[in-house]
């Protein structure tokens, strides 16, 4: 089978600094490399996608993730490298594209969809589906600049994805939106994966990428440092920037600092261990056992009343349990710097047989970003409950009593 | 195409080209095809240009005609009353306006042209499509302005009794396309420099402005010494001007110095479309 998309010692080069300032310039692409600095947005990017097949990358920002969907959408040329898109391809890097404020949604959607590549008679087939799916079209003939945010991204994106792409590229724009939109688009995403859509899905929201996303790739400093299954890269994605956050110190972005996995290390979590009621090591427990969290943390600064969080998920990611201090209404103290402290978060498992994974995070009290936070700290296995599938022991018992009326099956039939 | 094993030495590679891929191609034939493709998206994108200059405007296409009477009102009274210039038979005012039609779709589209590029670079920098949709559709849009004062022009000669030549008519479409050919020409190869050097919009607008007096608008081409007159039609706009007077005014056939400028007019499209398409590729990159 030939792939949908092939990826091949990509590379990317931008030219920082100065512009063009001689004519010659313009023409010799290649020797002017005196005075010019560069920057390699993208360097030596390898991935393969068969059709049907979901990459989900995530990477820090200028990490090079939209300069890699800019160069498979054909807006900017690699420097050098190989890449073939195989099929009609849609791209999302941005939505509401060539939008004209003055102009009718009715107006824009022609405008739209003609950019992203469609003819006009292709757009009129599937006018009624894109306006349905936006659900605007009480406002169809007002224009777009009375839209609100959530109404324009939602026309945008409806026209996006019924290009009926076979190559589908996404970039981080289902931000917008309200929360009902968003499941509506990925649910979109997933109905268009299953007829064979191939899809490329840029986020900073890891929920989003293990939602959407079979296979992940993490991006850091243009590179793709990893490949694999989405939620392996979510976690290699966390354990790269934990790795990064011992290094340096950069200042803590103003927000979107959590979304980013920006972390400073004020706090760190030095070690994470499961252990039982007698406070021993363990990995496989009977469903229902009493398990104890131990988590032991640095403080390498003052820091006041931190939040911890702890998340337990299955392997593919889902979330089983989600909590957290501020949440539990627990308050914790300030520590100073150079103290450690362990931290003991008992919990019950009543769960069904499988592997469960523990993540733990450690933040400050504004949320600004995260202190320290390892993904896949810890894992364990439920064992002992072979009576049902899923993930929660709801403990069903069964009874059976006669019943009261003891004619009526008899008498009704008749 | 065998798949390479990803090497650290890919800096040789550094001044390849993408290699082939079914999507991406280059060559002439295959960017007209292209471009063909995106036919709807020329059309889309005139309308939305025509759409947008007139919202919100209480004279809306109105503006088309007054730009060019306002002008050959002036130039009237100037070379009626003040310096009374010879032309024949035809009454100044139809004269003039007669060039000023075809002269100011030609300076408002080039300046456009040259713009359209740099105005639109969100747009560039985002999507994906053959850029010279976006020169092309600031053309089209000032079609409309053009046919709306051609009309006004229409009454003018029934008003002024011009006597009507039948066969002259017919090369009106011929002298547009000529026109046109050359005017997206010079739109491709200013609106790709534009992109790298913003001076150039300036640089356009005071060429046209000069151009105008190199150019038979105000007077008439019997004014120019007859031995400078082979150099002054290496200008396509004196042939193109002329050949419109000679259909609309002088019931004649566009003259020889037509060919030279329909000539010139096609080189300089086929040189303006290379060169755009040469520097294409860098345009997302320098915003």
């Amino acid at each position: 089978m030939t792939s949908s998309i092939n990826v091949n010692s990509l590379s990317k080069r931008y030219r920082i600094g100065a512009g063009l300032t001689d004519l010659r310039d313009l023409f010799n692409i290649r020797e002017n490399t005196r005075n010019a600095q560069y920057h390699w947005a993208v360097k030596d990017v390898n991935f393969d996608l068969q059709p049907g097949e979901s990459l989900g990358i995530i990477g820090p920002n200028g990490a090079g993730k939209t300069t890699i969907l800019k160069l498979l959408s054909r807006v900017t040329h690699p420097t050098s490298g190989e890449l073939s898109v195989n099929g009609r391809f849609s791209a999302l890097i941005e939505l509401g594209a060539g939008f004209h404020g003055d102009l009718t949604g009715r107006e824009n959607i022609y405008l739209n969809g003609t950019i992203l590549g469609m003819q006009r008679s292709e757009i009129k087939a599937r006018f009624d589906q894109i306006v349905d799916f936006s659900g605007i079209e009480q406002f169809l003939d007002t224009p777009v600049k009375r839209y609100s945010s959530g109404m324009y991204a939602r026309l945008g994106f409806a026209i996006a994805v019924h290009v009926d792409p076979e190559v589908l590229l996404v970039d981080e724009v289902l931000a917008v939106g309200d929360y009902p939109f968003q499941l509506k688009c990925y649910a979109r995403m997933d109905e268009m994966r299953r007829n064979g859509t191939t899809l490329i899905f840029v986020s900073h929201n890891m929920e989003a990428v293990r939602r959407v996303c079979d296979k992940g790739m993490v991006m850091y400093q243009g590179e793709d440092i990893f490949h694999g299954t989405a939620a392996e890269a979510v976690v290699a994605y966390s354990d790269a920037i934990r790795q990064n956050a011992r290094r340096v110190q950069t200042d803590i972005p103003q927000d979107g600092g959590l979304s980013q996995m920006f972390m400073t290390f004020d706090a760190e979590i030095k070690n994470v261990s499961l252990l039982n009621e007698k406070g021993q090591p363990v990995t496989v427990l009977e469903s229902g056992a009493p398990l104890n969290i131990a988590i032991d943390v640095l403080f390498h600064k003052n820091v006041q009343q931190p939040h911890l969080a702890i998340t337990i998920r299955t392997p593919d990611g889902r979330v089983v349990y989600d909590t957290m201090t501020s949440w539990m209404n627990y308050l914790m103290p300030d520590f100073e710097a150079g103290e450690q402290y362990r931290i003991d978060c008992r919990l019950n498992t009543p769960l069904l047989d499988g592997l469960y994974e523990v993540d733990v995070d450690i933040v400050p009290n504004n949320l600004s970003h995260f202190y320290d936070r390892i993904e896949r700290a810890a894992a364990f296995s439920i064992t002992g409950t072979t009576w049902a599938k899923g993930l929660v022991d709801l403990d069903a018992k069964l009874e059976i009593n006669p019943s009261l009326i003891k004619s009526d099956l008899g008498t009704t039939q008749s | 195409m065998s798949k390479n094993e990803p090497s650290v030495g890919n800096l040789s590679l550094e001044s390849s080209m993408t290699t082939t891929t079914n999507s991406v191609s280059f060559g002439f034939f295959s960017d007209l095809k292209e471009l063909y493709k995106y036919r709807d998206l020329v059309w889309a994108w005139g309308m939305r240009t025509i759409r947008a200059r007139y919202k919100q405007s209480i004279l809306g296409g109105l503006w088309a005609i007054l730009q060019p009477v306002i002008a050959a009102i002036i130039f009237s009274v100037i070379f009626t009353f003040f310096v009374p210039v010879d032309t024949g038979d035809t009454p100044y005012i139809v004269f003039s306006y007669t060039a000023m039609v075809p002269w100011i779709l030609f300076t408002s589209s080039t300046a456009d042209m040259v713009d359209s590029l740099v105005a639109n670079m969100g747009l560039v920098s985002k999507i994906y499509f053959p850029r010279e949709v976006l020169p092309i559709s600031a053309l089209m849009a000032r079609l409309l302005d053009f046919a709306i004062a051609m009309a006004l022009l229409l009454i003018l000669i029934l008003v002024f009794q011009v006597p009507i030549f039948p066969l002259g008519l017919l090369f009106l479409p011929v002298i547009l396309l000529v026109q046109i050919a050359f005017s997206l020409g010079l739109g491709l190869f200013g609106s790709a420099l534009n992109v790298f050097y913003r001076d150039i919009r300036s640089l356009v607008g005071l060429i046209l402005q000069i151009w105008l007096y190199v150019t038979p608008i105000i007077y008439p081409v019997t004014m120019v010494p007859e031995r400078l007159q082979p150099f002054y039609f290496l200008n396509p706009m004196a042939g193109i001007i002329e050949a419109y007077r000679s259909v609309l005014l002088y019931q004649q056939l566009p003259g020889p110095y037509f060919a030279l400028s329909s000539i010139v007019a096609i080189v300089t499209l086929f040189f303006g479309y290379w060169f755009f398409k040469r520097l294409e590729f860098q345009f997302a990159d320098v915003v």
